[in-house]
């Protein structure tokens, strides 16, 4: 899976569960003050990144640190690249 | 001092033949039926059972802000959608909305069933992981109040009465009673359903569902008080109306659409399933007598009658005690199928359009009156008539009753 093709798949997911328009998906971004997301969401973010991934992620600390959606592309790009078998795994999809 | 005067200043329902008033007495007029074939619960039931669906414009849908439509399974969706009708109508501003004498009274039998389903269906998967934050308020028993109160913008009270038929009017009846009690000016009152596999399910269980062994066509299927009915059609929608004091509602200068004078609720202490024709006489008188009325005072009885066998003789009974074959009497039921706990909201706000049209609504496939549902005057064919009061009737399991007296306005 190429690196546009894990940010294209992390991008899905606020345009699909939060209705945003694709144009607004800027790396620099942050997801509360910018792309407008409660806590609420927030949850359902982990919920749909969980659907795309295949990865259970509620517990991850990593992930509670983030801020702009750019920091988000950053930690799925890493966690691709350090496991290999999630990158077949969402080659296969 | 005198007693406060309630009256109905907007009304919007969602229904499986229309999704505003006028168009649903159009539709009922014109003997139109919203019940069909389910072959998407084909898994679940047998293939001979039928329903009433609403069908949604997502167009519509999406008018709502995420921010508030996020939260709403389809109950609360179409409590939603009816309550922006009777807010426009009402022309209520967000002043009014947001000054805390403004609340709502909003129920549905059980929340959500459809929502409540998917998060056991993903519980018994062990997929809980993947149940949306949104879950729990999709599904809550009062979902539909408190998302019909976000929408609105409301700051003052909410309830969400729980009596599964009987909860929409018990809604309007104890949003009646807080405009009674000076506790608030306005509330936006009614209630929500929908038609789910479970919730049939159960009827079929009960043996209340209606049969088809006849294989008549599905929009003959639901009976009320007909000599060949069978049992009850499930169906789903919404009915809200703006009810407020009638000094607050000359105050701004709304246009009225009728009063409401009177309410009662009852059980009956006997029997959680059975409905009990003292029962309903007793809640019936005790809403006229709230009202200052004798039976021969009222024009028009919007009854309960869903096709049932049991339920429609013990109504029918409970009506001939109290009015003879004097007083026209009208099921919506083989229209619209039982709109379970919206059922109350959405014929009362049907019965509003008929006040406005000067026509009573013939019960559709009543072709003759059961021998147990004789003795009553029974409306069959449409019937033009100046209407000046009616009752509106909504009986429900665990031995509810709840009726609602309305006048024209000026009566």
């Amino acid at each position: 899976m190429l690196p546009e093709d894990i940010i294209a798949a992390v991008n899905a997911v606020f345009v699909e569960q939060f209705e945003i328009d694709p144009a607004d998906l800027q790396p620099e971004k942050e997801i509360f003050r910018d792309l407008g997301l409660d806590s609420l969401d927030i949850v359902d973010m982990m919920v749909g990144l969980q659907r795309t991934f295949g990865i259970s992620l509620r517990q991850n600390e990593e992930l509670r640190q983030i801020v702009t959606l750019g920091d988000l592309h950053a930690f799925f790009l890493k966690l691709v690249e350090e496991n290999p078998d999630l990158a077949a795994k969402l080659q296969k999809k | 001092m005198s007693k406060t005067r309630v009256v109905i200043t907007g009304a919007g329902v969602i229904s499986s033949l229309a999704h505003n008033r006028q168009g649903l007495l159009a539709a009922l007029l014109n003997r139109a039926c919203g019940v069909r074939a389910m072959p998407e619960w084909a898994d679940t039931l047998p293939p001979d059972v039928v329903a009433a669906p609403v069908t949604l414009d997502q167009d519509v849908v999406k008018q709502i802000d995420r921010r508030f439509r996020r939260s709403m399974g389809p109950a609360a969706l179409f409590a939603t959608l009816a309550a922006s009708q009777a807010v426009a109508e009402s022309g209520l501003s967000e002043d009014i909305l947001g000054s805390g004498r403004a609340g709502c009274a909003v129920s549905s039998t059980m929340g959500s069933p459809s929502s409540i389903m998917e998060s056991c269906s993903l519980l018994l998967q062990g997929r809980q992981d993947y149940i949306s934050a949104q879950q729990f308020f999709k599904s809550a028993a009062h979902t539909a109040a408190f998302n019909v109160a976000n929408a609105m913008g409301l700051r003052g009270v909410l309830l969400s009465p729980c009596s599964a038929c009987a909860s929409s009017l018990q809604a309007i009846g104890v949003a009646y009673e807080q405009i009674l009690l000076g506790r608030q000016d306005v509330m936006l009152a009614g209630g929500s359903d929908e038609a789910t596999p479970a919730v049939a399910l159960t009827f079929q269980q009960l043996f209340a569902q209606a049969e088809n062994k006849n294989n008549r066509p599905p929009d003959q299927i639901s009976r009320p008080f007909d000599v060949a009915r069978t049992g009850l059609v499930c169906g789903e929608g919404a009915g809200i109306v703006v009810l407020e004091s009638l000094e607050h509602a000359v105050g701004r200068g709304a246009r009225i659409l009728a009063e409401v004078t009177g309410y009662a609720t009852t059980c009956s202490g006997e029997h959680i399933s059975q409905s009990d024709q003292r029962a309903i006489g007793r809640c019936i008188a005790a809403a006229l007598a709230d009202t200052g009325l004798r039976p021969e005072d009222v024009d028009m009885i919007s009854a309960h009658a869903t096709g049932t066998r049991q339920g429609d003789a013990e109504e029918a009974a409970a009506l001939r005690n109290l009015f003879g074959a004097n007083t026209p009497v009208s099921s919506l039921k083989g229209h619209l199928g039982h709109t379970l706990a919206a059922s109350g909201a959405i014929e009362l706000v049907a019965v509003l359009e008929m006040l406005a049209q000067n026509i009573i609504v013939g019960t559709k496939n009543l072709t003759a009156a059961g021998p147990d549902c004789a003795g009553l005057d029974h409306v069959q064919a449409n019937r033009p008539a100046r209407i000046n009061t009616f009752i509106k009737n909504s009986f429900a399991f665990g031995g509810v009753n709840a009726v609602v007296v309305g006048k024209s306005f000026p009566g």
